[in-house]
């Protein structure tokens, strides 16, 4: 392997370990949220609320709305949450592989990783 | 949904997770034609649930694939730059392009490159070489431990620029017709870049969901995931992906071709009836 080892603060497998754990962390979090919204869907529907909150659902994009349902204990909320987490897993994935790919020494990947990191940040905000 | 449809949708997702993790493509194959064919589900909310089962089965597995050094972190970062690009370059001529005509041609494609996957059926590993200098330079040239075999076999990625031209047209295919394309990934890192199958699926499979995440922002914003929808569907395609990312690793890299080969046929033939205005 290239690269000067007395500057590398960052091994290939520590690298590995790191992407993996943000990847199987991400999707933990959005399988439990997810588990969680469906098991209390069971007891007072999707569209119900465990503390009896009756306001409107909102779509996962409005953060507020979606952290007020939370709050209210509402199914479908812990189920947008899930997918909140489920949709932000690549994303972190690759802004993790930046940082890796810095401490590992690599500049040319740090560039191609942020460009990749750039596209697809503009791709998911510039569409709305 | 009823409590018994919710459970043959998980079911079903966790074929698809498996289906998806050891071929290197997203469950959607699977998933949109069993959500409208078996439960009369809306073709928008498929999709949509389809989309999010494709960055299930991609974070699902590339935890293990990651860890396992069955990806090859540069080659699919490296790649990504042109699945991207050519991502956005697909979306803004999404309303010069006919789409039909794109499925067709996609279609051809995908029969096409199942055609070469036959020729490569009994193949287990592709010829050993020199990295050429591009590849080096890039560092596109590594090696994976390879369970089955029990020994670490080296690769290097050969005609780079033909993988990154392929992959870029995969991005543009991916931006047009919102799909995730994973099958032509899989087709040029094993075809064109001649990677190890097992290392093509793996990497394939760690790259469909930047692709996925970065269309999946429009299909929020269209109100076509829905959460109730999606529930069963990515809980079973994340079980499914975990499960064949602990198989793949064992499997011989012919094998997986086995795998593939169906996968591949099946999406050529719906993308050109897609195009001839039959199914979805």
């Amino acid at each position: 392997m290239t690269g000067d080892a007395r500057r590398d603060r960052l091994t290939p497998d520590q690298f590995r370990a790191v992407v993996s754990a943000v990847l199987r962390t991400g999707v933990v979090t959005a399988a439990a949220l997810t588990t969680v919204g469906f098991a209390m869907s069971l007891l007072v529907g999707w569209e119900g609320s465990l503390l009896g909150a009756t306001t409107a659902t909102s779509a996962p994009t409005d953060f507020s709305q979606l952290l007020s349902g939370l709050l209210a204990m509402r199914p479908i909320s812990f189920a947008q949450a899930g997918l909140v987490v489920l949709l932000a897993t690549p994303v972190l994935r690759v802004a993790t592989s930046v940082v890796g790919f810095w401490l590992e020494g690599d500049r040319l990947y740090v560039a191609i990783t942020l460009a990749v990191l750039a596209i697809l940040l503009g791709s998911i905000f510039l569409v709305h | 949904m009823t409590l018994g449809a919710d459970g043959a949708i998980f079911a079903i997702s966790i074929g698809a997770g498996l289906v998806g993790a050891l071929a290197g493509v997203g469950g959607g194959i699977l998933i949109v034609p069993a959500l409208t064919l078996l439960f009369g589900i809306d073709i928008r909310l498929a999709i949509g649930a389809s989309i999010v089962s494709v960055i299930a089965t991609s974070s699902g597995a590339a935890a293990a694939y990651v860890r396992d050094r069955m990806t090859d972190m540069r080659v699919g970062m490296f790649l990504e730059l042109a699945t991207t690009t050519g991502a956005v370059v697909g979306a803004l001529l999404a309303a010069v392009v006919a789409p039909a005509f794109l499925y067709v041609l996609l279609g051809l494609v995908l029969l096409g490159s199942a055609v070469m996957q036959v020729l490569r059926l009994g193949e287990e590993m592709p010829p050993e070489v020199e990295p050429s200098g591009l590849a080096a330079r890039l560092r596109l040239a590594s090696s994976y431990p390879d369970a089955r075999l029990g020994r670490e076999v080296p690769y290097a990625a050969r005609r780079v620029p033909l993988g990154f031209v392929l992959m870029w047209g995969a991005g543009v295919v991916s931006g047009l017709l919102g799909i995730g394309s994973g099958a032509l990934k899989v087709v040029a890192m094993d075809g064109a870049m001649r990677l190890p199958m097992k290392v093509s699926s793996a990497t394939s499979n760690f790259m469909i969901g930047v692709t996925a995440a970065a269309s999946a922002g429009i299909y929020l914003g269209r109100g076509d995931v829905d959460p109730t929808l999606v529930a069963p569907v990515a809980l079973g395609v994340l079980a499914g992906a975990m499960l064949g990312a602990r198989l793949l690793p064992r499997m011989a890299n012919r094998h997986v071709r086995w795998v593939f080969l169906p996968v591949l046929v099946v999406i050529g033939i719906q993308t050109l009836l897609r195009g001839f205005g039959v199914g979805s």
